[in-house]
Protein backbone atom coordinates (compact mmCIF):
# COMPACT_ATOMS: atom_id res chain seq x y z
CA UNK A 1 0.00 0.00 0.00
CA UNK A 2 2.30 2.34 0.74
CA UNK A 3 4.94 1.19 -2.08
CA UNK A 4 2.13 2.12 -4.17
CA UNK A 5 1.22 5.13 -2.69
CA UNK A 6 5.33 6.22 -3.14
CA UNK A 7 4.91 4.65 -6.79
CA UNK A 8 1.97 7.05 -7.65
CA UNK A 9 3.03 10.10 -6.50
CA UNK A 10 6.66 9.63 -8.13
CA UNK A 11 4.49 9.41 -11.46
CA UNK A 12 3.08 12.27 -10.37
CA UNK A 13 6.02 14.58 -9.81
CA UNK A 14 7.57 13.02 -12.84
CA UNK A 15 4.18 13.82 -15.08
CA UNK A 16 4.35 17.42 -13.42
CA UNK A 17 8.09 17.79 -14.15
CA UNK A 18 7.34 16.64 -17.55
CA UNK A 19 4.31 19.07 -18.57
CA UNK A 20 6.28 22.25 -16.84
CA UNK A 21 9.40 21.11 -19.17
CA UNK A 22 7.02 21.70 -21.77
CA UNK A 23 5.54 24.52 -21.03
CA UNK A 24 9.04 26.18 -20.32
CA UNK A 25 9.93 24.99 -23.66
CA UNK A 26 7.17 26.15 -25.28
CA UNK A 27 7.50 29.55 -23.85
CA UNK A 28 11.33 29.70 -25.03
CA UNK A 29 10.50 29.09 -28.53
CA UNK A 30 7.60 31.54 -28.33
CA UNK A 31 9.93 34.41 -26.29
CA UNK A 32 12.52 33.11 -29.10
CA UNK A 33 10.07 33.63 -32.12
CA UNK A 34 8.89 36.50 -30.89
CA UNK A 35 12.54 38.66 -30.87
CA UNK A 36 13.31 37.04 -34.31
CA UNK A 37 10.23 38.11 -35.36
CA UNK A 38 10.68 41.50 -33.83
CA UNK A 39 9.88 44.53 -36.29
CA UNK A 40 11.88 47.73 -36.31
CA UNK A 41 10.55 49.87 -33.59
CA UNK A 42 7.62 52.28 -34.09
CA UNK A 43 7.67 55.71 -33.03
CA UNK A 44 4.19 56.34 -33.16
CA UNK A 45 3.63 55.70 -29.58
CA UNK A 46 7.56 55.87 -28.17
CA UNK A 47 8.85 58.71 -25.15
CA UNK A 48 11.04 60.72 -26.85
CA UNK A 49 14.83 61.03 -25.14
CA UNK A 50 15.03 64.84 -26.06
CA UNK A 51 12.85 67.42 -28.10
CA UNK A 52 15.22 69.89 -29.76
CA UNK A 53 14.72 72.07 -33.02
CA UNK A 54 16.78 71.43 -36.16
CA UNK A 55 18.97 74.58 -35.81
CA UNK A 56 20.54 73.44 -31.92
CA UNK A 57 20.26 69.77 -33.07
CA UNK A 58 23.17 70.85 -36.19
CA UNK A 59 25.13 72.94 -33.87
CA UNK A 60 25.32 70.49 -31.16
CA UNK A 61 26.89 67.99 -33.92
CA UNK A 62 28.76 70.69 -35.80
CA UNK A 63 30.35 72.20 -32.49
CA UNK A 64 31.45 69.03 -31.03
CA UNK A 65 30.66 65.58 -33.07
CA UNK A 66 32.24 63.57 -30.78
CA UNK A 67 30.49 64.41 -27.55
CA UNK A 68 26.98 64.45 -29.99
CA UNK A 69 27.14 61.01 -30.99
CA UNK A 70 27.35 59.96 -27.34
CA UNK A 71 24.50 62.30 -26.42
CA UNK A 72 21.83 61.73 -29.82
CA UNK A 73 22.89 58.64 -31.39
CA UNK A 74 20.11 55.61 -30.69
CA UNK A 75 18.51 57.82 -28.48
CA UNK A 76 14.53 58.91 -30.08
CA UNK A 77 14.58 62.82 -30.29
CA UNK A 78 12.04 64.73 -31.17
CA UNK A 79 12.84 67.40 -33.69
CA UNK A 80 11.11 70.87 -34.72
CA UNK A 81 12.05 72.80 -37.57
CA UNK A 82 11.20 74.09 -41.20
CA UNK A 83 11.24 71.67 -43.59
CA UNK A 84 13.80 72.84 -46.49
CA UNK A 85 12.73 69.64 -48.71
CA UNK A 86 10.41 66.58 -48.98
CA UNK A 87 12.59 64.15 -51.21
CA UNK A 88 11.35 60.87 -52.30
CA UNK A 89 13.60 57.71 -51.72
CA UNK A 90 13.55 54.04 -53.43
CA UNK A 91 10.48 52.46 -52.95
CA UNK A 92 7.58 53.81 -50.65
CA UNK A 93 10.44 56.23 -48.75
CA UNK A 94 10.70 60.19 -48.21
CA UNK A 95 13.49 61.91 -46.60
CA UNK A 96 12.01 65.39 -45.12
CA UNK A 97 15.15 67.96 -44.73
CA UNK A 98 14.61 70.27 -41.88
CA UNK A 99 16.99 73.99 -41.95
CA UNK A 100 18.96 74.44 -40.19
CA UNK A 101 21.81 77.40 -39.07
CA UNK A 102 23.68 75.85 -42.25
CA UNK A 103 22.90 75.93 -45.59
CA UNK A 104 24.93 72.55 -45.91
CA UNK A 105 24.31 70.69 -43.25
CA UNK A 106 21.02 69.83 -42.60
CA UNK A 107 18.76 67.69 -40.46
CA UNK A 108 17.41 64.93 -42.64
CA UNK A 109 14.65 62.55 -41.52
CA UNK A 110 13.64 59.44 -43.26
CA UNK A 111 10.23 58.63 -42.62
CA UNK A 112 8.99 55.07 -41.89
CA UNK A 113 6.73 53.40 -44.22
CA UNK A 114 3.83 53.73 -42.20
CA UNK A 115 4.75 57.82 -42.25
CA UNK A 116 1.96 59.75 -44.46
CA UNK A 117 4.53 62.33 -46.26
CA UNK A 118 1.62 64.19 -48.15
CA UNK A 119 1.03 66.74 -45.39
CA UNK A 120 4.60 67.96 -46.18
CA UNK A 121 5.24 70.92 -47.72
CA UNK A 122 8.50 72.93 -47.73
CA UNK A 123 8.74 76.16 -46.14
CA UNK A 124 6.49 74.83 -42.89
CA UNK A 125 7.31 73.94 -39.87
CA UNK A 126 7.09 70.40 -38.58
CA UNK A 127 7.52 68.24 -35.32
CA UNK A 128 9.09 64.80 -36.45
CA UNK A 129 10.44 61.86 -33.85
CA UNK A 130 12.75 59.92 -35.04
CA UNK A 131 15.74 57.90 -34.03
CA UNK A 132 19.28 59.50 -34.54
CA UNK A 133 21.83 57.21 -36.70
CA UNK A 134 24.53 59.90 -36.44
CA UNK A 135 26.19 62.82 -38.75
CA UNK A 136 27.37 62.82 -42.34
CA UNK A 137 27.30 65.80 -43.87
CA UNK A 138 23.73 66.12 -42.32
CA UNK A 139 22.42 65.09 -38.95
CA UNK A 140 20.83 61.79 -39.79
CA UNK A 141 17.44 60.06 -38.46
CA UNK A 142 15.90 56.67 -39.27
CA UNK A 143 12.33 55.59 -38.39
CA UNK A 144 10.79 59.13 -38.29
CA UNK A 145 6.96 59.78 -37.52
CA UNK A 146 5.58 63.30 -37.94
CA UNK A 147 4.29 64.62 -34.99
CA UNK A 148 2.75 67.81 -36.00
CA UNK B 1 34.54 98.87 -66.54
CA UNK B 2 38.01 96.74 -65.90
CA UNK B 3 36.26 95.84 -62.43
CA UNK B 4 33.47 94.66 -63.60
CA UNK B 5 34.76 92.12 -66.67
CA UNK B 6 36.82 90.95 -63.63
CA UNK B 7 33.43 90.33 -61.38
CA UNK B 8 31.36 88.87 -64.82
CA UNK B 9 34.90 86.81 -65.89
CA UNK B 10 35.23 85.45 -62.29
CA UNK B 11 31.61 84.62 -62.13
CA UNK B 12 32.16 82.89 -65.23
CA UNK B 13 34.88 80.50 -63.72
CA UNK B 14 33.00 79.97 -60.70
CA UNK B 15 29.34 79.23 -62.28
CA UNK B 16 31.59 76.32 -64.38
CA UNK B 17 33.31 75.44 -61.87
CA UNK B 18 30.12 74.49 -59.89
CA UNK B 19 28.36 73.14 -62.96
CA UNK B 20 30.85 70.32 -62.99
CA UNK B 21 30.16 68.53 -59.49
CA UNK B 22 26.26 67.07 -58.95
CA UNK B 23 25.53 66.24 -55.54
CA UNK B 24 23.04 63.74 -53.58
CA UNK B 25 22.32 63.11 -49.45
CA UNK B 26 19.24 61.10 -50.21
CA UNK B 27 21.10 58.53 -52.20
CA UNK B 28 20.38 54.71 -51.59
CA UNK B 29 22.51 51.75 -51.25
CA UNK B 30 20.59 48.67 -49.86
CA UNK B 31 22.16 45.14 -49.68
CA UNK B 32 20.51 41.44 -50.33
CA UNK B 33 21.89 38.01 -48.61
CA UNK B 34 19.87 34.94 -50.11
CA UNK B 35 20.36 31.73 -48.61
CA UNK B 36 17.66 28.55 -48.87
CA UNK B 37 17.29 29.01 -44.96
CA UNK B 38 16.62 33.15 -44.83
CA UNK B 39 16.73 36.32 -46.95
CA UNK B 40 18.21 39.31 -45.72
CA UNK B 41 17.33 42.82 -46.94
CA UNK B 42 18.64 46.03 -45.48
CA UNK B 43 17.93 49.88 -47.44
CA UNK B 44 19.76 52.96 -46.44
CA UNK B 45 18.01 56.04 -47.96
CA UNK B 46 20.62 58.64 -46.52
CA UNK B 47 23.77 57.85 -48.58
CA UNK B 48 25.84 61.55 -49.70
CA UNK B 49 27.86 61.29 -53.03
CA UNK B 50 29.74 63.74 -54.75
CA UNK B 51 30.44 63.13 -58.61
CA UNK B 52 32.77 65.36 -60.50
CA UNK B 53 31.62 65.06 -64.27
CA UNK B 54 34.80 66.90 -65.67
CA UNK B 55 37.36 64.49 -63.75
CA UNK B 56 35.21 61.48 -63.09
CA UNK B 57 35.66 61.13 -59.87
CA UNK B 58 33.45 59.89 -57.34
CA UNK B 59 33.07 59.78 -53.82
CA UNK B 60 30.30 57.91 -51.87
CA UNK B 61 29.64 57.90 -47.78
CA UNK B 62 26.97 56.22 -45.74
CA UNK B 63 26.85 55.68 -42.07
CA UNK B 64 26.33 52.22 -40.99
CA UNK B 65 23.12 52.82 -38.23
CA UNK B 66 21.73 54.11 -41.52
CA UNK B 67 21.00 50.43 -42.60
CA UNK B 68 17.55 49.90 -41.78
CA UNK B 69 16.24 45.88 -41.39
CA UNK B 70 12.83 44.43 -41.68
CA UNK B 71 13.53 42.82 -38.34
CA UNK B 72 15.28 44.68 -35.68
CA UNK B 73 17.10 42.00 -34.06
CA UNK B 74 18.61 41.45 -37.49
CA UNK B 75 19.79 45.48 -37.70
CA UNK B 76 20.99 45.08 -33.52
CA UNK B 77 23.52 41.87 -34.91
CA UNK B 78 24.66 43.91 -37.71
CA UNK B 79 25.55 46.88 -36.07
CA UNK B 80 26.79 45.19 -32.69
CA UNK B 81 28.45 42.36 -33.71
CA UNK B 82 29.09 41.64 -37.59
CA UNK B 83 30.06 45.59 -38.52
CA UNK B 84 30.53 46.96 -35.08
CA UNK B 85 29.22 50.41 -35.93
CA UNK B 86 30.16 52.08 -32.29
CA UNK B 87 33.51 51.36 -33.52
CA UNK B 88 33.07 52.04 -37.09
CA UNK B 89 30.38 54.24 -37.83
CA UNK B 90 30.73 54.92 -41.53
CA UNK B 91 31.54 53.32 -44.63
CA UNK B 92 33.31 55.34 -47.48
CA UNK B 93 33.84 54.70 -51.56
CA UNK B 94 36.52 56.83 -53.70
CA UNK B 95 36.98 56.20 -57.03
CA UNK B 96 36.53 57.18 -60.52
CA UNK B 97 35.00 56.52 -63.93
CA UNK B 98 37.47 54.92 -65.97
CA UNK B 99 35.84 55.24 -69.24
CA UNK B 100 34.70 58.87 -68.77
CA UNK B 101 35.21 59.76 -72.40
CA UNK B 102 32.49 57.16 -73.13
CA UNK B 103 30.13 59.37 -71.36
CA UNK B 104 28.54 62.71 -72.69
CA UNK B 105 27.14 65.03 -69.96
CA UNK B 106 25.46 67.44 -72.20
CA UNK B 107 23.39 64.89 -74.01
CA UNK B 108 20.59 62.92 -72.58
CA UNK B 109 20.40 59.02 -72.66
CA UNK B 110 21.92 56.32 -70.85
CA UNK B 111 25.24 55.38 -70.76
CA UNK B 112 27.70 52.18 -69.11
CA UNK B 113 30.21 53.20 -67.00
CA UNK B 114 32.59 51.29 -64.91
CA UNK B 115 34.23 53.22 -61.95
CA UNK B 116 37.31 51.62 -60.11
CA UNK B 117 38.63 52.73 -56.43
CA UNK B 118 38.63 52.51 -53.21
CA UNK B 119 35.74 50.86 -50.91
CA UNK B 120 36.16 50.85 -47.20
CA UNK B 121 34.00 48.95 -44.85
CA UNK B 122 34.36 47.75 -41.22
CA UNK B 123 37.63 50.11 -41.37
CA UNK B 124 39.20 47.54 -43.90
CA UNK B 125 39.58 48.91 -47.60
CA UNK B 126 39.12 46.88 -50.60
CA UNK B 127 40.09 47.92 -54.18
CA UNK B 128 36.91 46.92 -56.51
CA UNK B 129 35.51 47.67 -59.54
CA UNK B 130 32.10 47.76 -60.55
CA UNK B 131 29.88 48.40 -63.24
CA UNK B 132 27.20 50.43 -63.33
CA UNK B 133 24.97 52.90 -65.65
CA UNK B 134 24.31 56.59 -66.21
CA UNK B 135 21.74 58.59 -67.02
CA UNK B 136 21.81 61.95 -67.91
CA UNK B 137 18.55 63.54 -67.44
CA UNK B 138 16.95 67.24 -67.85
CA UNK B 139 18.49 68.98 -64.86
CA UNK B 140 20.55 66.09 -63.25
CA UNK B 141 22.66 62.53 -63.40
CA UNK B 142 21.05 59.62 -62.24
CA UNK B 143 23.52 56.64 -61.31
CA UNK B 144 23.01 52.91 -60.66
CA UNK B 145 25.07 50.23 -60.17
CA UNK B 146 25.04 46.44 -59.11
CA UNK B 147 27.51 44.48 -57.51
CA UNK B 148 28.46 41.46 -55.67
CA UNK B 149 31.18 41.96 -52.13
CA UNK B 150 32.17 39.21 -49.93
CA UNK B 151 31.88 40.42 -46.51
CA UNK B 152 35.04 38.06 -45.41
CA UNK B 153 37.06 40.54 -47.01
CA UNK B 154 36.02 43.11 -45.40
CA UNK B 155 36.95 41.04 -42.05
CA UNK B 156 33.58 40.59 -41.20
CA UNK B 157 33.28 37.65 -38.84
CA UNK B 158 30.05 35.50 -39.42
CA UNK B 159 29.48 33.18 -36.41
CA UNK B 160 28.77 29.80 -37.48
CA UNK B 161 25.56 29.50 -35.65
CA UNK B 162 24.31 31.55 -38.40
CA UNK B 163 26.43 30.99 -40.81
CA UNK B 164 23.63 29.38 -42.83
CA UNK B 165 21.52 31.75 -43.02
CA UNK B 166 23.77 34.67 -44.45
CA UNK B 167 25.05 34.66 -47.65
CA UNK B 168 28.63 34.14 -48.56
CA UNK B 169 28.61 36.99 -51.03
CA UNK B 170 26.21 39.89 -50.78
CA UNK B 171 24.56 41.73 -53.38
CA UNK B 172 24.91 45.66 -53.11
CA UNK B 173 22.58 47.92 -55.00
CA UNK B 174 23.16 51.37 -55.61
CA UNK B 175 21.07 54.17 -56.67
CA UNK B 176 21.56 57.81 -56.81
CA UNK B 177 19.68 61.12 -58.27
CA UNK B 178 21.93 63.59 -58.49
CA UNK B 179 21.52 67.66 -58.40
CA UNK B 180 24.39 70.04 -59.74
CA UNK B 181 25.92 71.63 -56.97
CA UNK B 182 23.61 74.72 -56.67
CA UNK B 183 25.60 78.26 -56.08
CA UNK B 184 23.93 79.73 -53.21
Amino acid sequence: MRVERIIFVMKKSIKIALVSVAILGLGGICVGLYLFNLQAKNLKKAKPDFAITSIDLQKAFEDNEAVSIAKFVNKIIEVTGTIESVKDGEGNITNVALKTGSELSLVICTLSPQSDPAQLVSGNEVTIRGECSGFLMDVLMNNCVVIK
Amino acid sequence: MKRLSFIILLLGLFLTANAQKYITKNGYIGFFSSTPVENIKADNNQVASVIDISTGEVVFQALIKSFKFEKALMEEHFNENYLESEKFPKSTFKGKITNLTAVDFNKQGHYDVTVEGDLTIHDVTNKVTVKGGVDVISGGIDANSKFIIVPEDFKINIPGVVRNSIAKTIEVTVAMKYAPVENK
